[in-house]
């Protein structure tokens, strides 16, 4: 939680600013939203978290985003399946891709930035491939099945703001990988992997198989996040679908307080980098800036967040350097 | 004076790449020299391309279009399409080894024509070039196969302006840095607010400002992610709570505009003309709360582009008017004809997927 202070800082800072010179940012519609797409990219994010903690990183996440986006209408539409045939399909084919990532940089010893760059290539032209790059949609059928991320449910008293569906997977993924993180072996073990690998190793740790684990655990939730995504979207084009989404899920990890070097993570902070990165984006629109300006503002914010998170911290263990020495 | 030496010889040697680079002009003529040639002796059976800017369904009918003429009986030719992925690097190198294998002439959609002269020179020497959807007068090109996107634009707006009668107006598209988008966005600004058409005129996108009972409220561009599109539209929805009207210029834009507008239950209270053949888009307009929408041709652009460059390979320049642009002009679906238009439009796209 402490690690996650700073980005708390960042965001309320930004949410201030948002609510004086946003317009309309407090209305219920608009933190509606918000809340959807927070979550949305908040699957991404907590997957990349995963990696991150093990010292790796996941560079496909916005190629298996795509796949296993235009993978679900593709099934659905074109080749007709049934949704309990499809979903099921497409989460696996990403778990899989995930078993891959991890074996290959496990037991094969390759770089996690190449098997996963080569990724980035492989399954995006996979589904450029598959669908003879033609954009995939719901033809405006399966209303049923999009509601997974569409339906949105009244909170009595409240009648302007309804809570989007795709909240509740995201929380029901950030509190499991809160508890994995803060309170199993697993968890603890997963972490003490990212900050010394040979260490835990050599205490027995079985690391090969956690890493492994968390490559799973990440693609899997790209696929599922990919599938949110076009759930919401309604449809995409294999050649752009998701391009970057990597990016934004990495950028939110770090902003979160979670360490490139490995071993440090906040599921808290991962959700306020993500909510930060699209309250920016939201204000940006609302406040009436050009959009030209949005990559600029959320890059000065990224860097402007990471330096000070970086400042505080050496300061902090400066300042319980002191106290040690004067005791 | 090393230093010296090197600036004159830095100098000299701009000046001679200057001097050695050719002129569009020289281009021209010599393509039309070669042309004259074929007149004595045609092309027994010509090798001709067609290059797209990226990747889409449109360049898919396109496809259809381009392989249909190359098997029409008066036409008779080898085409061969490609579909750049990759943006500009991709296109250069496809357009680079089209040359090496030969090819007798490439109608090439421009990505960013200003900044590639050098390709577009090297096809106008070694083959013809002809440039279509989106022109780039200054290359060395023959002619130009497309619509205005000025007209077009012009046209969607008028529809906005038969549909919706003043007040809050949005504009979304994908993005602006291209000729076409610029244009598009300006004949749709013009045609809503019934000025006298004037291509060369340019308002400003960040610039609000109210005429004829409407009020701009705002040009939103998104690189081609639909998420930010999407959300895009949402946020401005929100921002103007009473927007009367939007459009969205590039295809996705209009889809999502569709998808927003069914998800916040607005059906009929804002309204929205609409660009491009998205198959939501003409749901909607079946259904009744899209105005309707401008379309394209890309069968045309494909059809015409093989029919010309075959042509030439037979020494006949005849269907070149003066001004170089072969108008292929855009359409109007409405409530009426979106139907017709739409099962027209599926056999296209399905023979554009099977052709080889």
């Amino acid at each position: 939680m402490k690690r996650a202070l700073g980005i708390i800082g960042i965001f309320l800072a930004i949410l201030v600013f948002s609510i004086f010179f946003a317009e309309n940012f407090t209305t219920g519609i608009n933190l509606m939203q918000l809340t959807n797409r927070t979550a949305l990219y908040s699957v991404l994010a907590l997957g990349a978290a995963l990696v991150i903690v093990t010292g790796g990183i996941d560079l496909s996440i916005g190629s298996v985003v795509c796949l296993a986006g235009i993978m679900t209408p593709w099934l659905l539409i074109e080749h007709e399946w049934t949704p309990w045939q499809v979903i099921p399909t497409v989460l696996a084919m990403s778990a899989f891709i995930g078993l891959c990532h991890g074996l290959l940089i496990t037991r094969l010893k390759l770089q996690p930035f190449l098997v996963t760059l080569c990724g980035l290539l492989l399954y995006r032209g996979i589904a450029r491939w598959m669908t003879g790059d033609q954009s995939q949609g719901f033809m405006g059928e399966y209303g049923d099945v999009r509601a997974i991320a569409l339906a949105k449910f009244s909170i009595p008293g409240l009648t302007d703001y309804r809570l989007p569906a795709t909240v509740i997977p995201a929380l029901v993924l950030a509190i499991l990988i809160g508890l994995f993180l803060s309170r199993t072996v697993w968890g603890r073990w997963l972490l003490a992997t990212g900050r010394n690998e040979s260490a835990a190793r050599y205490s027995g740790v079985p690391t090969a198989w956690l890493v492994t684990g968390a490559y799973v655990a990440c693609s899997l939730l790209a696929g599922f996040g990919g599938m949110l995504f076009i759930f919401d979207i309604g449809s995409a084009q294999p050649s752009d679908f998701g391009n970057f989404y990597e990016l934004y899920a990495i950028a939110a990890a770090v902003l979160g307080g979670c360490s490139l070097r490995g071993g440090e993570a906040s599921v808290v902070g991962v959700l306020f980098g993500v909510a930060t990165l699209r309250v920016l984006q939201n204000t940006i629109t609302l406040a009436g800036y050009s959009s030209q300006i949005e990559f600029a503002v959320v890059g000065g914010v990224l860097l402007l967040g990471v330096a000070a998170d970086e400042l505080i911290r050496r300061y902090a263990a400066r300042r319980l350097e002191r106290a040690g020495a004067a005791a | 004076m090393k230093k010296f030496v090197s600036v004159v010889a830095l100098a000299s040697l701009s000046f001679g790449l200057l001097a050695a680079a050719p002129l569009a002009g020289d281009l021209v003529a010599a393509q039309k020299e070669r042309i004259a040639a074929y007149k004595s002796a045609p092309k027994k059976r010509s090798h001709v391309a067609f290059v797209s800017n990226g990747v889409a369904d449109f360049w898919t009918i396109a496809k259809a279009g381009a392989i249909a003429a190359g098997k029409a009986k008066d036409i008779d030719c080898d085409v061969t399409v490609e579909f750049p992925g990759g943006g500009l690097g991709d296109q250069k190198r496809m357009l680079d080894d089209l040359v090496i294998k030969g090819i007798d002439g490439i109608s090439v959609r421009p990505i960013d024509p200003t900044n590639q002269a050098e390709v577009m020179n090297l096809v106008a020497e070694k083959s013809l070039l002809i440039t279509n959807d989106s022109d780039a007068p200054n290359a060395p090109r023959l002619c130009y196969i497309g619509m205005d996107n000025y007209d077009a634009g012009l046209m969607c707006g008028k529809l906005a302006r038969e549909g919706c009668k003043g007040g809050k107006v949005a504009i979304f598209i994908g993005r602006l840095e291209q000729d076409n988008a610029k244009r598009r966005r300006q004949g749709f600004i013009d045609g809503l607010l019934g000025r006298t058409p004037d291509p060369t005129r340019y308002d400003e996108p960040s610039k609000v400002f109210t005429e004829a009972g409407y009020t701009i409220v705002g040009t939103w561009t998104d690189s081609f992610d639909r998420a930010k599109a999407k959300a895009n539209i949402e946020d401005v929805m929100i921002k103007h709570p009473d927007l009367a009207l939007m459009t969205g210029l590039f295809e996705y834009n209009s889809t999502l505009a569709v998808e927003v507008i069914r998800q916040t239950g607005k059906e009929g209270k804002v309204q929205l003309a609409a660009f491009d053949e998205g198959a939501d888009v003409i749901a909607a307009i079946k259904e009744g709360f899209v105005l309707g929408t401008v379309v394209q041709d890309p069968y045309g652009y494909g059809y015409e582009s093989v029919k010309v460059l075959n042509a030439f390979t037979k020494g006949d320049m005849s269907m070149v008017p003066a001004n170089g642009i072969i108008n292929i002009p855009a359409k109007v679906i409405k409530k009426d004809n979106a139907e017709a238009f739409w099962k027209d439009l599926k056999a296209k796209i399905k023979a554009g997927k099977d052709a080889k």
